[in-house]
């Protein structure tokens, strides 16, 4: 028989929404909500790692920071091996924050600059006080040995390292505490492509050694289709496309993804031959006015009446590839194609 | 036919506080009219310090032409005077930058930015700008350009204000258009419009665009022929789809095998990938006499070290820095 708990998946997230209260109109305006995360539900299996990827303001980010309870839902599940972390009161949720962590996009404005590196990997531990102060020194050494940095680096201050050195330390304090779950918010994004391939290497090779999870969000699908096993295709706050990595970039189905896969440049000469660039003109709709239909409608190439009137919902294919869009088929068959 | 733009052993020598250092060192190229062609490397290389040194915009009293000529048109822009690079500046050859956020001014509408070129270049009247002005936001595809141009910069996405740069950059037909990382402040399906306007315009126009970028896959859309920088100097350059297929320096090799790039089809195979160890070396080491990529470089040897690699040539002018380029 199997175990059940390795088998169940790590993250549970269910029908999570966050909103933004927007006020317009002056003084007497009246308050409307932005949902910044709309309905948006996912898992992650232990090991493995799920990316969103999106345009800036897809509501990605903000997706991670409610995960993490760091801005606050207003519905929804979010359960961390079986523990619903927005119902933790604050003590409980402290404690339970040890098995979650986060790397930044800006390894210069993410590191305490007052503070030695050894200190900042350090505090974690500190703060949550989960090892016996004696034993803290012994793990900080491993921690640098297993991020690519010399032990006489310890002393060093921040400024003291370059980007991709100061993204090792990062990452040293996000597995200080034993992490199961690593958010990893565009934690390559501001570093050199030569410095990029090393971080990505640390981060597949660390997965490997503590049988971390990650939620990886990123821009950059290169990066994405090298890191993840699953991936969350995010417009307007909403999950348009969700499937395993191979169904997702070698045959997407939303006219969106198909458009944001067409406009990645490539050097392989094959794919620039045979893809067909699909722009999506104009921009995307008022994010506190939202037309009554599909968010991508007034962009999509593809849109019929029906887009404009009816919002559609995310249903499972055949093939377990999950979409949201009136046009692809029951059997899957796309309406755009690159 | 005389190529339009012909830099000749240039050599930018910027003074800081350990010294002189040649941020740029013995580079030699050519842009013909009407061609693209795309400087890549690392931050710190000196991508962006050869377009300031042909805008003539290098920072006052830090950087200097230590050596070497420019040539536009025929014509010596290293010892040009202040005021006929000013002349040039926007007529001839303009330039637009990475963040679309900062290089506009907030203060002013976007027509008025636009037209203010046309007035200070052309000495077109009040009106008559402002009418071109609008011609050019259309042109860079702003929908409903008449509404728009008295919009100011924050009342524009990212994309569009990049497109008003593009408009200003383009107000008086340049011949070169330096495009420095124009859209890595963008996102993907932002800056495969951006790049399709920038390949229309080139052929409506003939302008030629110098693209400065650290995307390979940007380079291989973008531009026909590629220069490598490393450190300050040359590593390699020629045409882009030979490069690519057959790179002839172990750095171009690095930069294009350590991005993970989207294929025709994905399989279930992931390498690891190929790293580029260590960093690019600081300032004070640029200008030694050896190849500088050398503590970086998986086929290192004795020479390398002891002497800086003279230019190889080899078929349709792809040119190596590097003493083992015939046996990569």
């Amino acid at each position: 028989m199997r175990d059940s708990t390795v088998d169940s998946p790590l993250v549970e997230v269910l029908n999570l929404s966050v909103r933004f209260p927007v006020k317009r109109g002056g003084a007497f305006g009246r308050t409307s909500y932005l949902y910044a995360v709309d309905d948006v539900s996912f898992d992650i299996r232990r090991g493995e790692t799920l990316a969103i990827v999106g345009e800036s303001g897809s509501g990605k980010t903000t997706t991670a920071l409610a995960v993490a309870r760091l801005v606050a839902a207003c519905d929804g599940e979010v359960k961390v091996a079986g523990q619903d972390f927005l119902k933790l009161d604050d003590q409980a949720l402290r404690k339970a924050r040890a098995r979650l962590q986060f790397i930044f996009q800006d390894p210069y404005s993410s590191l305490n600059p007052r503070l030695r590196a050894e200190k900042i990997v350090r505090e974690p531990l500190d703060s949550m006080e989960t090892v016996p102060a004696a034993d803290r020194q012994g793990i900080v050494d491993k921690l640098f040995k297993a991020v690519g940095l010399h032990p006489e680096q310890q002393r060093l201050f921040p400024h003291q390292f370059s980007g991709g050195q100061r993204q090792r330390i990062g990452i040293a304090r996000a597995l200080a505490t034993q992490p199961e779950l690593v958010i990893c918010d565009e934690a390559v994004s501001a570093l050199d492509v030569a410095v990029q391939a090393q971080i990505l290497n640390l981060l597949k090779a660390l997965q490997a050694e503590f049988d971390l999870t990650y939620l990886f969000i990123s821009h950059d699908l290169g990066v994405v289709q090298h890191m993840c096993d699953t991936i969350a295709v995010m417009y307007m706050g909403r999950i348009v496309e969700y499937a395993d990595r191979l169904s997702l970039f070698n045959s997407p189905k939303h006219p969106y993804t198909v458009a944001l896969l067409s406009a990645v440049p490539s050097v392989d000469k094959e794919r620039r031959a045979e893809t067909r660039r699909i722009l999506i003109p104009g921009d995307p709709p008022d994010p506190v006015n939202l037309p009554p239909g599909c968010r991508f409608a007034n962009r999509c190439p593809v849109a019929q009446d029906i887009c404009r009137q009816t919002d559609p919902a995310l249903r499972s294919l055949p093939s377990g590839h999950r979409v949201a869009c009136h046009l692809v088929s029951e059997d899957g068959t796309p309406p755009l194609t690159p | 036919m005389a190529p339009l733009l012909k830099v000749e052993n240039l050599r930018i020598e910027l003074t800081t506080r350990k010294g002189v250092a040649p941020v740029i060192d013995d580079l030699s190229f050519e842009l013909g009219a009407g061609e693209s062609i795309s400087f890549v490397g690392e931050s710190g290389c000196g991508k962006s310090m050869t377009a300031l040194g042909i805008m003539g915009l290098l920072p006052e009293k830090i950087g200097r032409i230590a050596s070497g000529s420019i040539t536009f048109n025929g014509e010596e822009l290293t010892t040009a005077s202040d005021k006929r690079m000013r002349d040039l500046r926007g007529n001839e050859i303009s330039m637009i930058f990475q963040e679309p956020m900062t290089s506009l001014n907030p203060v002013y509408t976007v027509g008025e930015q636009i037209a203010e070129v046309l007035r200070a270049h052309q000495g077109l009247g009040r009106k008559a700008a402002w009418e071109q002005a609008t011609e050019l936001l259309d042109a860079v595809r702003i929908p409903n350009a008449r509404g728009r141009v008295g919009d100011y910069p924050f009342q524009m996405s990212g994309g569009q204000r990049q497109r008003v740069m593009i408009a200003i950059a383009l107000a008086c037909k340049p011949r070169i258009l330096i495009a420095d990382e124009p859209t890595t402040a963008l996102d993907v399906t932002v800056q495969a419009q951006i790049f399709d306007l920038l390949n229309d315009l080139r052929r409506q126009t003939g302008t030629a665009i110098i693209m400065i970028t650290h995307d390979m896959g940007a380079v291989a859309e973008m531009a026909e022929r590629m220069i490598v920088m490393y450190a300050g100097r040359n590593a390699e350059q020629g045409p882009v789809e030979q490069i690519i297929d057959h790179p002839r320096h172990p750095y171009t090799r690095g930069l294009i095998s350590c991005v993970p790039h989207l294929m025709k089809v994905l399989t279930e195979e992931r390498h690891t990938l190929t790293e580029v160890p260590g960093i690019v070396p600081s300032l004070s080491e640029f200008g030694r006499d050896q190849c500088l990529f050398a503590s970086r470089c998986p086929q290192v040897t004795q020479q390398c070290l002891d002497k800086r690699p003279p230019e190889m040539a080899f078929a349709d002018d792809q040119r190596s820095a590097c003493w083992h380029a015939e046996d990569i």
